[in-house]
């Protein structure tokens, strides 16, 4: 049957009750999860995030630090590694907690990105060289894909490494690269062969920021904020025990990382909090169109929810996932984008009155809602949801090849 | 959690399939839409058989006790078919709202429904009270006559009873009545998805005790909770005809070549028919959740069908139009199935609250 593949791929019979709640170890997995949230969130981090500040590098390590000390850095690790080796469903439950509790969406690029290629693909020498410093956040990781002329046709890199006895020379340059002004590390894809198709001649390699020949020039996006980068290598000397894995296997890699990023991809939790806020904003402004709109967003948003846990109903159930991550990043990041644009409404004409990250400086705050200058900075900076990872129209061609087969 | 479909239910699936496959195709559906009833005896006997007349029922009144998750099974595939047998108005609108009531008769009307040899319609609706189901201008005088004129009862013009809503000193109450009664004049005609349909008026009916059903709360809420249990049911129909309106696309433009090459090759169209599956997906994860609040009787029950009919209420008709689009000129053709699911899906819209109200309803 057609439309079957998506969700009921698995085979087992089911004689139970459908049900849709979690069960009691997951109910008392959640409760352990709130609990750290209202205890041992750092709370210089929480009052900042809650009334709408920005957070330093130092904050974001302080953050990341306390969820390394409470073990549950290695939050979608198998154990052996020192990860946390949850469920589906609790990994599940972890993001979507914090996301309802306001906190910063956790750097994906350590601990969910390159560690999982390490360990799947490096050698024992580089797991025991990174991974521990991964779960501890004592390395700020940044992600090396983009480049000026290659976006969504990434295989077209021409960042190039050449081995030049026991080194790579590295030659080019990276782009959209995020909070690579924070970071220790940048894990590469770089092309070591141009002879054959374009996708055979790429490598993953690592590299310390603090290598001479790296410059970090900063992209200020529209919404005022610096968060992604240019970064540069001009000569500079990577060791060949930095490359991960074969020469040449880089894009099987990168295919493996974008298959391992498959959860918390639709913030379900993190809109959940934006909506209820929308929802009390809204109705103390006694507005049936903006009303109107928000009930529509509440039940898309409830659409996102079930729709992701019908995935893990059948990833818990023995089925194997399909191209579902593509519909959750699709209308996830549409659901983000349209909370922030309907913040930016309720806002009315204070909607104009945006100071950028860096606030008022010595001018007196301007009149209007407290709510109209997050608004407005989330409107601008969530543009960036639907453009990365994938854009959302290559999410479209996936559907189109997995789903539709054409 | 567990959100899988068990082996029972599996099976209803693909025996009602079965039937849609094998004895319900577009030109018996067309056959049926021009004959006088606008449905066919053969296959409701065969649903009597199969036992799907009977199984949303108590097992009390001698049904299966199956709930809402069967009934969205059978009503999905009813959509994906576009069958228009009248189980909304004989088993859901009348069967479930009388299982559930307490009129001493009704065993006797539930056996005749289960069995096939009964049709019985709900009259809710007027002209003037738009989807306010609860403030008929029908009305019961003090010498117990029915007066008052309903709209839009479906399947009225074959059904041997009709349950009427109406006032009697102010309060709300429902009373079955004999379709033949003195004072019934029933004009019938059909609806724009091909189902028939009454404007039925009352002049002067005789009641006595034996036709009234419920009186006050009891009423109120026998019509509400049924309204409720028939807005899922035609939320799943949708879903269904979501799903066919993806699949016959997908498979019309794999079929169909221009400039030398099958038009499901254009990445323009392609784009298109992902959107239509995400959102029939989408509608089927909403669909789940309203099941199952509506099974657990919950007290969110309302408003999770009221969420589910206003997304399929809105990217029902989006399916729709997109699928005869990708047909071009095929999708305006009557003799072609696919236009029928966008008369379909504007009928569903339009019925027990269109996706405006729906989802102005979950905001109180």
């Amino acid at each position: 049957m057609y439309n079957e593949a998506l969700f009921y791929q698995s085979k087992y019979i089911f004689k139970g009750i459908m049900d849709i709640n979690f069960s009691k170890e997951d109910i008392a997995f959640r409760d352990e999860v709130r609990d750290w949230l209202s205890n041992d969130y750092p709370k210089h981090v929480k009052d900042k995030t809650d009334n709408g500040t920005a957070i330093t590098k130092q904050d974001m390590i302080d953050y990341h630090k306390a969820i390394s000390k409470k073990g549950w850095m290695g939050y979608n690790w198998p154990v052996e590694y020192g990860g946390t080796g949850w469920s589906s469903t609790q990994l599940y439950i972890f993001n979507k907690e914090f996301g309802l509790a306001g906190c910063p969406p956790l750097l994906a690029f350590g601990v969910s990105m390159v560690a999982p290629v390490i360990w799947t693909f490096g050698n024992d020498e580089q797991k025991e060289r990174f991974l521990p410093d991964i779960l501890n956040f004592d390395t700020w990781w940044c992600q090396g894909y983009s480049e000026p002329g290659s976006g969504s046709d990434l295989a077209s890199l021409k960042t190039k490494a050449v081995l030049n006895g026991d080194h790579y020379i590295v030659n080019g340059s990276k782009t959209w690269t995020t909070l690579a002004q924070n970071a220790d590390w940048i894990f590469c894809l770089v092309r070591t062969d141009n002879s054959g198709i374009k996708q055979e001649g790429i490598s993953f390699l690592l590299i310390d920021m603090n290598t001479p020949g790296i410059e970090v020039k900063p992209i200020i996006t529209i919404d005022g904020e610096h968060e992604v980068n240019s970064v540069f290598f001009t000569d500079v000397k990577v060791p060949a025990e930095n490359l991960v894995g074969e020469e040449g296997k880089g894009w099987t890699y990168a295919k493996f990382l974008l298959a391992h990023e498959r959860f918390g991809i639709a913030g379900v939790g993190a809109s959940m909090r934006q909506l209820n806020r929308l929802k009390d904003i809204i109705s103390k402004l006694d507005n049936n169109d903006l009303q109107k709109k928000v009930n529509e967003l509440e039940v898309a948003l409830s659409a996102i929810e079930i729709t992701e846990l019908r995935l893990l109903s059948a990833l818990e159930n023995g089925g194997h996932p399909g191209a579902e991550s593509s519909i959750l990043k699709i209308k996830g990041t549409e659901m983000q984008q349209a909370l922030s644009e309907l913040f930016v409404e309720a806002s009315g004409e204070y909607a104009l009155m945006y100071p950028g990250p860096h606030g008022y400086g010595n001018n007196d705050k301007p009149a209007g809602p407290d709510y109209a200058a997050e608004g407005l900075s989330g409107f601008l900076n969530l543009r960036k949801t639907s453009i990365y990872g994938g854009s959302n129209e290559i999410q479209k061609n996936i559907l189109s090849k997995f789903v539709l087969g054409v | 959690m567990n959100l899988n479909y068990n082996e029972e239910q599996i099976m209803l699936r693909e025996q009602i399939q079965k039937f849609c496959e094998s004895e319900y195709d577009f030109y018996k559906r067309e056959d049926v839409v021009k004959s006088p009833e606008n449905f066919d005896k053969k296959a409701w006997q065969l649903f009597s058989e199969q036992g799907w007349l009977s199984m949303p029922f108590s097992e009390e009144s001698g049904g299966l006790g199956f709930g809402p998750i069967e009934l969205s099974i059978l009503f999905e595939e009813f959509g994906k078919a576009l069958v228009i047998e009248p189980y909304l108005a004989t088993v859901v609108l009348s069967g479930t709202l009388l299982d559930k009531s307490s009129y001493k008769n009704k065993i006797n009307l539930i056996e005749n429904i289960s069995n096939g040899s009964l049709h019985v319609s709900l009259a809710y609706a007027e002209a003037d009270n738009g989807y306010d189901y609860l403030s008929p201008n029908t009305s019961v005088n003090s010498d117990n006559n029915l007066n008052g004129t309903k709209t839009l009862v479906l399947n009225g013009g074959n059904a041997s009873n009709l349950i009427v809503s109406c006032k009697k000193e102010g309060e709300f109450q429902l009373v079955l009545i004999d379709s033949n009664s003195d004072g019934v004049s029933i004009n019938s005609f059909t609806t724009i998805d091909g189902q028939s349909c009454s404007e039925i008026s009352f002049e002067n009916v005789k009641l006595d005790e034996t036709n009234l059903i419920a009186v006050g709360d009891e009423a109120i809420t026998l019509i509400n909770e049924t309204i409720n249990l028939a807005t899922l049911c035609i939320s799943a129909e949708a879903v269904g005809c979501m799903e066919s309106c993806y699949f016959k696309t997908l498979e019309y433009t794999k079929g169909r070549e221009q400039f030398g090459q099958p038009i499901s090759s254009f990445q323009v169209l392609q784009h298109r028919m992902v959107d239509m599956y995400v959102e029939s997906e989408l509608s089927k994860s909403l669909l789940i959740k309203a099941m199952l609040e509506v099974q657990s009787n919950s007290k969110d029950k309302f408003k999770h069908v009221s969420a589910l009919k206003s997304y399929v209420g809105k990217y029902g008709k989006f399916s729709a139009k997109e699928a005869v689009q990708l047909h071009g000129g095929m999708g305006v053709s009557e003799e072609m199935m696919i236009g029928h699911y966008l008369k379909k899906m504007v009928s569903i819209d339009a019925l027990f609250g269109n996706a405006d109200f729906h989802l102005n309803k979950i905001g109180k």
